[in-house]
């Protein structure tokens, strides 16, 4: 298992190489904007521009900027400054990831408890009343975008422009360091709308494959043995039906630990994500390979961890 | 120029996802008799209430830098340029002259205008950590100097201070001061000009935040490196600060978060106009639209900042029942659609001349909202900038390819048969078009598309993220673009050279950043440029500068289709006051009711 870890460990450096390389390529080779020319503002002479350009590095081969940066990276982690405040790239994505994390953790804590329990229920009472209605629930939860979820949600509990006035509003987020209490319940509505998608999606999968998982021999074997069906439905349905939804899970908070754009847009949460979007509209190459780096380590790091839980989920596996 | 067009024409493409297109006809039928130009969208600048905090609400990103010397834009202005700072010349709510600030009293002008002589106030302090150090002429001259500084990235400095003596061997490297700004004394700032220049000599590009001081002991060691970080370590002198540690460190700003601005200790309002009513303000950046204007009308203590016009349902009911809350005012900026006469069929004044006339400016500023956003353009100044009546005011010069805002196809054919196409059509290849990939530009470009096909134009019409557009195509002569149909233009102050000259100035056509759109580059004209930039009396500037607008206009260099407005939202228990120069709310006289 240590080896495994350690070579999959190797791998994430050679991945994020490989990103960060393919992120520099795509930003030079397609046609993305001038740093230099933005930074020099509307009507720069040519002096200026190419005083920038050369203050930046940017007149330097791509190679060469490239090599430059991931020294820069790796050997002080230093992801350079913003193109366009001159921020330290490091510090923003730092004063940013506690509330993407904050977000992204928190929801997955809620799609699961809601998608595992409700995928359950649903299986076990397979064409009950139950069964229909959150199975149709699901459907709509999957249908429903987060930008009007979002919206919904706030005009409907939000403090300031909802009609019951119950939960924080938009902008309200303040970090966990500052206020426990108040961290929380400014991200209780954020939470569920970003859950909804995930907790239906969760709920039908799991439902599909307990069903499935339920009419194996093994199953029939653990009922023949005595076991009640709780313990037979816990211990050995559910343990072989929520495979999927771990690796998918550790995908999705992956993603998610890289910036969910909309929640964090409608809910005011300065996250990772919105920081993300504003890089690339504004072409700020330094902010965005920060910003792509950390997306793509949350994403390889969650597979890692998935694949470490197969072990101890599933007695077949073996590394 | 203006700040807000500017930050539009930059920015605009992240903020307006949601917020312009759908404001349709309906909304702008209500919007008609919301106008008002009679500022401060109910407030009263003269009084006010001490005290409180007020909530800026942003839907973009608030501020582009801390930097005084990269400030430029209408954000920039509101949020941090005049609330914490003092420069040279700035601007009241209602001023559309520059007012001594720092200075004592406007430039004295000698030697035939190529030498001017402004004196210093005495006695304004710096915020903590200068606490004890007043503001001298040798800051000033510094701070002018650093804009020059790559580091810095100012873009205007070269643009307005590049006839100061020494300009060029400063920039060059080859000298360490502009000796062309001289200071005898603590209190006297001398420029001398290498020829008269009519902005400098009237103040209005010395009320630009270049001349906002900086200490050069101080700010030096922040000024080395790839960039400056001056911003966050800078001390102030207006009535208010960012937030900071009294070390020099800047503790208050998040980028594209948060920005709190607290009082400044240092300020004496016996020596400013400034009236200060409030405690504190926080700006809070990045909100959705829909949301954050809902929450200013039905909140308390918020008003608008860096802000999308408000969402069709938003501004639709406020336009009915929250119409004290609104300030829809000119933004003193246009919104134009670029011809290249280096690309063929352009090279053709007459083909320019039809796409002019077959424009349907009324269907493009649907596009964008309809009325409210402003009213259709007839010529490029735009209305409150000296030079417009003299264009021809609203009504515009008079020529027949501009007279008829909802397109005029026979005019336009008339004008493609003087190019030489017998048809009225042209039978060309398809064009270069490069616009925006958002709306609600890139409705503005499709529709745009629609009406060249009456005349036969078809386009190889590219979509791309706005600050692409400008740094890569529009603003990139080599990349020989025909037709940008998503620029916009504003004053940098109230003076039509900061309209006129950077876009059709042929000096001004550069191989990146060219704001020379259309390559206009007419030496009869350039010439009259040339002699109106040294004309200091006001007057005779508006009429040479209205009469180069009709000539342009004449050229068909560009399709202006918009005078564009501003709107500016606050609750109802905010007095709020608008400034004109910024068209937007004025941090110094908005109080709390």
């Amino acid at each position: 298992m240590t080896t495994y870890i350690i070579r999959r460990l190797l791998w994430v450096i050679v991945l994020l190489f490989f990103v960060s390389f393919i992120t520099f390529m795509i930003f030079y080779l397609f046609p993305s904007a001038d740093p230099a020319a933005l930074r020099a503002g509307r009507q720069p002479n040519p002096e200026l521009v190419e005083q920038i350009r050369h203050q930046l590095g940017l007149d330097k081969p791509w190679y060469v900027q490239y090599v430059d940066y991931m020294k820069g990276v790796f050997l002080h982690f230093d992801l350079g400054y913003s193109y366009q405040n001159n921020i330290s790239v490091k510090t923003q994505i730092f004063q940013r990831l506690p509330a993407t994390i904050s977000l992204a953790l928190g929801a997955a804590v809620v799609w699961l408890v809601i998608g595992i329990a409700v995928g359950t229920i649903s299986a076990v009472r397979r064409r009950s009343l139950f069964d229909r209605v959150s199975m149709t629930g699901a459907l709509v939860g999957i249908s429903a975008p987060v930008y009007w979820l979002g919206l919904l949600a706030l005009y409907l509990f939000a403090n300031d422009i909802g009609r019951f006035k119950i939960f924080p509003g938009s902008g309200s987020y303040v970090p966990i360091s500052q206020d426990p209490a108040k961290w929380f319940t400014s991200l209780i509505v954020p939470w569920f709308v970003l859950a909804a998608a995930f907790a239906a999606f969760y709920a039908r999968l799991l439902r599909s494959n307990l069903i499935d998982v339920m009419s194996e021999d093994y199953i029939r074997t653990a009922r023949a043995k005595g076991l009640s069906e709780r313990r037979v439905v816990l211990r050995h349905g559910i343990r072989s039906a929520i495979t999927p939804i771990v690796t998918a899970a550790g995908l999705d908070i992956g993603i998610l630990l890289g910036g969910a754009i909309l929640t964090e847009s409608v809910f005011n949460i300065p996250g990772i994500g919105r920081l993300a979007f504003d890089s690339i509209q504004n072409s700020d190459l330094p902010m965005i390979q920060g910003t792509v780096l950390f997306g793509a380590f949350f994403i390889v790091m969650a597979n890692l961890i998935v694949d470490i839980l197969y072990a101890f989920i599933d007695p077949r596996v073996r590394y | 120029m203006n700040p807000r067009e500017r930050k539009g024409m930059h920015r605009n493409a992240r903020f307006l996802l949601c917020a312009l297109v759908a404001v349709l006809a309906l909304v702008a039928a209500g919007c008609g008799g919301g106008n008002d130009n009679n500022g401060g969208g109910g407030g009263n600048a003269a009084t006010g209430k001490k005290g409180g905090t007020l909530t800026i609400v942003d839907t973009a990103g608030g501020v582009d830098s801390l930097d005084p010397g990269y400030w430029y834009y209408q954000t920039d202005y509101l949020e941090l340029a005049q609330p914490t700072q003092r420069w040279l010349y700035s601007w009241g709510p209602t001023d559309t002259k520059p007012r001594p600030d720092l200075a004592e009293g406007m430039p004295q002008v000698a030697d035939g205008g190529k030498t001017l002589t402004i004196k210093i106030k005495q006695g304004v302090k710096y915020s903590p950590p200068l606490q004890d150090r007043t503001v001298s002429s040798k800051d000033i001259k510094y701070a002018m100097e650093r804009c020059f500084l790559p580091q810095v990235g100012n873009g205007y400095a070269p643009v307005y201070y590049s006839d100061i003596v020494g300009v060029k061997q400063f920039q060059s490297g080859k000298a360490k001061e502009i000796s062309g700004i001289q200071t005898p004394d603590d209190a006297t700032l001398v420029l001398k000009l290498a020829k008269p220049v009519g902005v400098l000599a009237n103040a209005n590009a010395l009320a630009l935040p270049c001349t906002i001081p900086v200490p050069k002991d101080y700010a030096q060691k922040y000024d080395k490196g790839k960039t400056s970080h001056y911003g966050e370590h800078q001390v102030f002198t207006g009535p208010y600060m960012i937030q900071n540690d009294g070390k020099g460190n800047i503790t208050g700003y998040q980028p594209a978060k948060s920005l709190v601005l607290v009082r400044n200790p240092s300020w004496d309002p016996s020596t400013d106009y400034r009236k200060a009513y409030l405690d504190k303000i926080v700006e809070q950046n990045g909100s959705d639209a829909t949301v954050a204007s809902r929450k200013i009308l039905t909140g308390s203590h918020m008003i608008s900042g860096d802000f999308a016009a408000p969402p069709v349902q938003v501004l639709k009911s406020a336009l009915s029942s929250r119409k004290d809350q609104l300030s829809i005012a000119p933004s003193q900026g246009n919104r134009f659609i670029s011809l290249n006469t280096k690309v063929k069929p352009f090279d053709d004044v007459n083909v320019r001349r039809a796409v002019s006339a077959i424009t349907d400016r009324n269907a493009l500023r649907l596009t964008r909202g309809g009325p409210a956003l402003g009213p259709t353009a007839t010529h490029f100044i735009p209305p409150g900038i000296p030079g417009f009546e003299e264009a021809g005011g609203m009504k515009g010069p008079g020529f027949d390819f501009v007279s008829n805002p909802n397109g005029d196809l026979a005019v336009a054919q008339k004008y493609m048969k003087a190019a030489g196409y017998k048809s009225g059509k042209y039978t060309g290849p398809p064009v270069l078009m490069v616009g925006d990939n958002v709306d609600p530009a890139r409705k503005t470009g499709e529709a745009f598309q629609h009406q060249l096909a009456q005349i036969g134009i078809k386009l190889n019409y590219r979509q791309v993220p706005h600050a692409t557009m400008l740094s890569k195509f529009c603003g990139v002569p080599k990349a020989a673009v025909a037709i940008c149909p998503n620029l916009g233009w504003g004053k940098d102050f109230f003076d039509a050279q900061s309209m006129i000259d950077p876009v059709f100035n042929g000096k001004n056509i550069v191989p990146v950043g060219n704001a020379n759109y259309s390559q206009a580059n007419d030496p009869k004209l350039n010439a009259l440029m040339d002699k109106a930039e040294q004309v200091i009396d006001p007057a005779e500037r508006a009429r040479l500068w209205g009469e180069i607008d009709k000539q342009v206009t004449n050229q068909a260099y560009v399709v202006t289709w918009l005078w564009d407005n501003q709107i500016n939202l606050r609750s109802s228990d905010v007095n709020a006051v608008r400034n004109e120069f910024n068209s937007s709310w004025d941090l110094n006289f908005t109080s709390l009711k």
